[in-house]
């Protein structure tokens, strides 16, 4: 049967676009008991049970109802979405017979087309400046110079906080909307150098100044600047991080040099949907500012979550972020925490499903569930829903081919998870296993053509199995060398 | 399970890379040898009709040596057998080529691990493409993969980017 996109089937049924195949199987249900030629006998009823009828013929089937939508969609037919969501799996047939198998599954969220093209966003900001000893010239200077373009860069419309730190923390700028930028900029001018790094201290102060007026904005964010390492309040630091993201106030870190604590920061910016980054020269720090700022003003969505019940036997075994870097997404009873999505590009990840045993035929594996704030329409907890489902056949070959950006966006994400494992025996004491992926990690990085990365890590490789240790500068070239492969291959570069 | 090629390692189906030694596990190797650019290689091909002195013809057969001198200088010797194939060893996988560019730069260079056989026939020898990733090259000429071309005394060979000298005595 010909479809015709323009015949409304998901109305026919009243089910949203989203429905699910149990829903839409327990609509059809419903409304032919009560349009049954056999129990209605008003005229029309009979054209209302074949409309039913034909919609779930299309609806119920995933390959026609997928060409209903396309067909949708290329009619302009289809109704706005929240957001716009694209997976593709490695394969979409999979064996019969086997105990266990994998499949990758390749996520694209961006926001609803309708949405796409929209004002700035009004921010709350507060820049949080590591004034310590050892930020004193060059790194401080420019600190307060990007943070100065930074102010420039604000609209009227923007509510800005400065806080420093050193032992203690001082706000030199209370939160308050920027009415004089000439006054705010000479606050900055007057910093100082002096005293040790206690995050902390800075962490508290930035994230009270945000809460005074965080009711007002939708987006609210902490960006912490910083050289060194704290000692002692890790664990506040990270417990402060998960207040914030409760009250959906984002956090974003900036090392600067070699010695401050990757862990923490990754894992704070992590919790917070932030970002984290490693500035190796000073002069990235005003790139990095503007970036974020940016990023911030067209956000669309925030604390995006996507949800994957998977059916019994089938389990998540790992989830990584794809964009802006690899990153694990950490999940606590299947929700994977994505971030905030901005309108103007998307969020792109890649799951491992371990799946169980299955007979020849269609079967759904998991229902997923896409959720986030979106302060734009006022909406909370949007929700797309769709079934994950494959076919399963015993006469697959299974050495077909899997899409090659799978493929390639894949061994990236292998990469860092040896990164990821040479770290991890390292914390345990296990010298010769580290050094032994991060040499097998360079001849993979070789084979990639990465050479300056693969340098670097065999340059780590070598002193770490004559010294037990990795310097602080390699270690972070490696973690933020190996998260940012999926940027650009080197001939792109 | 499936198990790495390269390391043994074992997987469930479907499984693309390894975690262990991070190969591509449908080929045990890395998914593709990075093409070196276009301007970093030579552009004409070779006719690959040409076909060598017919054996037999001409001069009398007589005992040839052939030598190939890799720009490290050092002297490569054709095994007695009369053939060899040129390329990068990789114990991990179990590729020994019996003239390995490896000291001479073949990764950096762009050698594949089975790049080029060389091999007698009669009194001729013949430098075959593998189907490398960037290309043999006799010279200047780029080969077709798998179709032997006949070799010659003060011939210059490159593979990827690694230019050998060829002499026959």
């Amino acid at each position: 049967m010909a479809i015709n996109p323009e015949v409304d089937l998901y109305a026919a049924l009243n089910v949203p676009v989203d429905a699910t195949a149990d829903e839409i199987k327990h609509a059809y249900r419903q409304l032919a008991r009560q349009v049954h030629p056999d129990m209605q006998t008003q005229q029309g009823t009979a054209l209302l049970f074949r409309q039913a009828q034909e919609a779930y013929d299309v609806l119920s089937e995933p390959g026609k109802r997928a060409a209903y939508d396309r067909q949708r969609v290329e009619a302009g037919l289809s109704p706005k979405s929240v957001f716009q969501w694209k997976m593709q799996p490695s394969r979409t047939t999979l064996s019969v017979g086997v105990d266990e198998q994998v499949v990758y599954l390749l996520f694209d969220v961006a926001a609803g087309q309708s949405d796409q093209v929209r004002g700035r966003q009004a921010l709350n900001v507060c820049l949080v400046l590591d004034r310590s000893t050892s930020m004193q010239g060059s790194r401080l200077e420019q600190t307060k110079a990007s943070a100065q373009r930074m102010i420039d860069s604000l609209s009227g419309d923007d509510t800005l906080s400065i806080v420093t730190f050193s032992d203690k923390a001082e706000v030199v700028w209370p939160s308050q909307p920027l009415t004089d930028p000439i006054k705010t900029k000479a606050r900055v001018s007057a910093i100082q150098a002096s005293g040790g790094t206690e995050i902390l201290q800075g962490l508290l102060a930035g994230l009270a100044e945000i809460e005074k007026r965080r009711a007002q904005y939708a987006v609210s964010h902490l960006i912490l600047l910083t050289d060194g390492q704290t000692y002692g309040d890790e664990d506040r630091c990270l417990s402060a991080a998960e207040e914030a993201a409760r009250h959906r106030i984002g956090i974003s870190a900036m090392g600067i040099g070699e010695d401050w604590n990757d862990t923490l920061l990754d894992a704070i910016a992590n919790r917070c949907g932030g970002v984290s980054q490693y500035i190796a020269s000073t002069g990235e720090i005003q790139h990095f500012l503007r970036e974020r700022l940016q990023g911030l003003s067209s956000v669309y969505a925030d604390n995006v979550r996507l949800v994957l019940k998977p059916i019994e036997g089938t389990r998540l075994k790992s989830a990584f972020k794809l964009s802006p870097y690899i990153e694990r997404i950490p999940f606590e009873s299947e929700a994977l925490t994505l971030g905030s999505l901005q309108s103007d590009s998307a969020v792109s990840g890649i799951i491992e499903l371990v799946v169980g045993p299955h007979e020849a035929g269609t079967h759904r594996l998991a229902q997923m569930e896409l959720m986030g704030n979106i302060p734009s329409r006022r909406l909370d907890d949007a929700v797309l829903r769709q079934d994950i489902t494959f076919a399963f056949d015993p006469n697959i070959n299974p050495n077909t081919p899997a899409p090659s950006h799978i493929l390639s966006a894949l061994a990236k994400v292998t990469i860092f998870q040896m990164q990821e494992g040479a770290l991890k025996a390292l914390e345990k004491g296990d010298v010769a296993g580290a050094t032994h992926r991060l040499e097998t990690m360079a001849t993979r990085l070789l084979d990639m053509g990465e050479h300056q990365l693969a340098r670097a890590a065999l340059l780590e490789a070598g002193r770490l199995a004559r010294s037990g240790n990795l310097s602080p500068a390699g270690r972070k070239a490696i973690k933020y060398g190996t998260r940012s492969l999926i940027l650009a291959s080197p001939k792109e570069r | 399970m499936i198990e790495c090629p390269s390391c043994g390692h074992l997987h469930r189906p479907g499984t693309l890379f390894c975690s262990e030694c991070g190969v591509y596990l449908l080929t045990g190797g890395p998914l593709r040898t990075e093409p070196l650019p276009e301007s970093d290689l030579p552009s004409t091909r070779a006719d690959p009709w040409e076909s060598g002195e017919k054996a037999g013809t001409g001069e009398a057969q007589r005992e040839t040596m052939l030598i190939i001198v890799p720009p490290s200088g050092r002297q490569l010797n054709l095994p007695a057998e009369g053939e060899a194939v040129i390329g990068r060893l990789d114990a991990t996988r179990g590729v020994f080529p019996n003239i390995d560019l490896t000291p001479e730069g073949g990764l950096e260079g762009g050698v594949s691990r089975r790049h080029a056989r060389i091999h007698k026939q009669k009194a001729q020898y013949f430098i075959e493409d593998l189907g490398s990733a960037n290309g043999t090259f006799l010279n200047g000429q780029r080969l077709t993969p798998y179709l032997p071309h006949p070799l010659h005394d003060n011939d210059e060979l490159q593979l990827g980017r690694v230019r050998i000298q060829v002499s026959v005595r």
